[in-house]
């Protein structure tokens, strides 16, 4: 006998996340698939892609009246990062995963037909919207386990399909919680590839924007034709010798 | 050049790192990168529409100012965008977050940005050059000048004519090097942070009136000589509340708390516009 499922989700609006619950109901009536709670079109359509998916991972899906509610029902939700957590959802009321206690995990990502998770947008908002819920563990996909690994405090899980969630869910599979190296990532992305010593000339120009930059003024240059490309110039062929392939 | 610029620019904090992040991130933009650490660099091609510029989208994504937060908004040719799309940064630039509103949802996305803009003197492009003879009517050059609304123009702090390069300068090898810039950039802004610490305020751009008239002190010599370079280049109160600012800047930059003569005189280097 199905059971009620309810599991977390967030969805983003602006920079802001608003923390979601996906509430699942299987029960015995006429066969068909709804998603109540404000869903935009892409998560209507999502019910294809859940469906499709649960079937390719071998899980059989029987004909029965199917009720998804995203709470809270007045905001407006969108993107396609719902479909994890409708599909944990139904395999949880399904009983197919028999982790009961899931209201400290967030369920994020986009299915494929085949059961693989895509990547989506906007993780890092999510992230830090899931800490201030004092959500503890969210599970992604593994294309997104880097960016939300730099919020501390929370157990990133990068997952690649759902059979492998099914499997980690039920503590058939140990899937390691993706760490980051902060001081190793804040050197290796301060190389500058230009600097100021390969402008030639134009000295009034660059103190003019070093005051600008000293004080945060607004800047502008006003020039005769081709003194910009004389200097950017030099950037082209830069490109252009490190072209390889 | 305006290209080099973030590399003259006080390092990122954590916070902001993460800030622009997010907004990169919601933007889909963020290539294998998990956190972004240097500051931002746009330049939009002067087709952009305001939307793009601004943010848009049945759910508005962030626009070009967005993912210049914290950075540089480099506007190329400046007076080749639509004049329409130009005069929307009016707010955005004041205010340093900008709000859109679409059906029942309302998003605010911070900008806060340095704003850099390049522009030919006239249409020809040789006006003022000591190479080449402009070829331009004097009506032409006025309307080339009137795409630029004077809101607009007295929100660029600083106006500086760039010079062709001499042949001298080609061969030039001994030039200073960004971090050497730098170093004088984060020591003026250290100054700055803690000059305006009680009022929320970061850099001398962002200073009112009032504060100008406590911390842009001039003596009396210097007060003689701009009150009458004022009434001769019948200039506006903006005009001379940019010129102590910048004046403010210069003097930072030297480790000074006294505007010296000599960096009023730099100041009114800086008024290109004026001498167009």
């Amino acid at each position: 006998m199905p059971i009620l499922s309810i599991v977390k989700s967030i969805v983003l609006q602006g920079l802001d996340g608003i923390l979601i619950n996906v509430e699942t109901d299987i029960s015995s009536g006429m066969p068909c698939w709804d998603v109540v709670g404000l869903p935009d079109t892409n998560i209507k359509e999502s019910k294809e892609r859940v469906r499709t998916a649960i079937k390719n991972c071998g899980i059989e899906l029987l004909s029965r009246k199917y009720i998804i509610n995203l709470s809270p029902a007045s905001v407006r939700k969108t993107g396609a990062s719902l479909d994890l957590a409708i599909a944990v959802g139904i395999l949880s009321s399904m009983k197919i995963i028999k982790k009961e206690y899931m209201n400290n995990i967030v369920f994020i990502g986009e299915l494929s037909l085949d059961g693989s998770l895509n990547k989506i947008n906007g993780i890092l908002p999510i992230c830090i919207e899931a800490k201030k819920h004092g959500i503890e563990e969210i599970i992604l996909p593994k294309e997104n386990a880097k960016e939300a690994a730099i919020v501390r405090g929370l157990k990133v899980i990068g997952i690649s399909n759902l059979k492998e969630v099914i499997n980690y869910l039920n503590g058939k599979k140990n899937v390691p919680e993706q760490l980051i190296n902060m001081d190793e990532l804040l050197k290796s992305n301060t190389k500058n590839i230009v600097d100021f010593s390969e402008v030639k000339g134009q000295r009034c120009a660059k103190r003019a924007l070093e005051v600008a930059a000293a004080g945060g003024h607004n800047c502008l240059l006003i020039g005769s034709p081709r003194i910009w490309e004389n200097n950017d110039g030099k950037k082209i062929t830069y490109h252009i010798t490190r072209l390889k392939f | 050049m305006a290209k080099r610029l973030p590399t003259i620019l006080p390092d990122l904090s954590f916070e902001e790192s993460l800030e622009i992040t997010k907004i990169h991130s919601i933007s889909g933009i963020l290539n294998n990168e998990s956190l972004i650490s240097k500051r931002p660099f746009r330049n939009p091609h002067h087709t952009i529409t305001e939307a793009a510029l601004l943010g848009g989208g049945r759910i508005p994504k962030p626009g070009e100012v967005s993912l210049a937060h914290l950075g540089v908004l480099f506007l190329d040719e400046l007076l080749e965008f639509n004049r329409n799309t130009l005069e929307v940064l009016r707010n955005p630039i004041e205010d340093r977050k900008i709000n859109i509103s679409r059906v029942g949802i309302n998003i605010s996305y911070p900008c806060n940005f340095m704003l850099i803009g390049s522009m030919n003197p006239c249409p020809c492009g040789y006006y003022g050059s000591k190479n080449r003879e402009c070829t331009c009517t004097v009506q032409q050059r006025n309307m080339y000048r009137a795409k630029l609304s004077g809101p607009m123009i007295d929100r660029f702090d600083i106006q500086v004519k760039v010079p062709s390069i001499d042949y001298d300068d080609i061969n030039n090898n001994h030039i200073e090097t960004s971090t050497n810039i730098k170093a004088r950039v984060d020591k003026a802004r250290k100054l700055q942070q803690k000059r305006y610490e009680k009022y929320s305020i970061f850099s001398n751009s962002e200073l009112t009136p009032k504060l100008i008239e406590k911390y842009c002190i001039l003596d009396k010599k210097t007060k003689e000589f701009l009150s009458s370079y004022f009434e001769k280049m019948k200039l506006t109160s903006r005009a001379y509340f940019k010129i102590l600012k910048v004046a403010r800047t210069i003097a930072d930059l030297n480790n000074e708390e006294e505007i010296k003569m000599e960096y009023v005189l730099e100041s009114l280097q800086y008024r290109g516009l004026d001498k167009l």
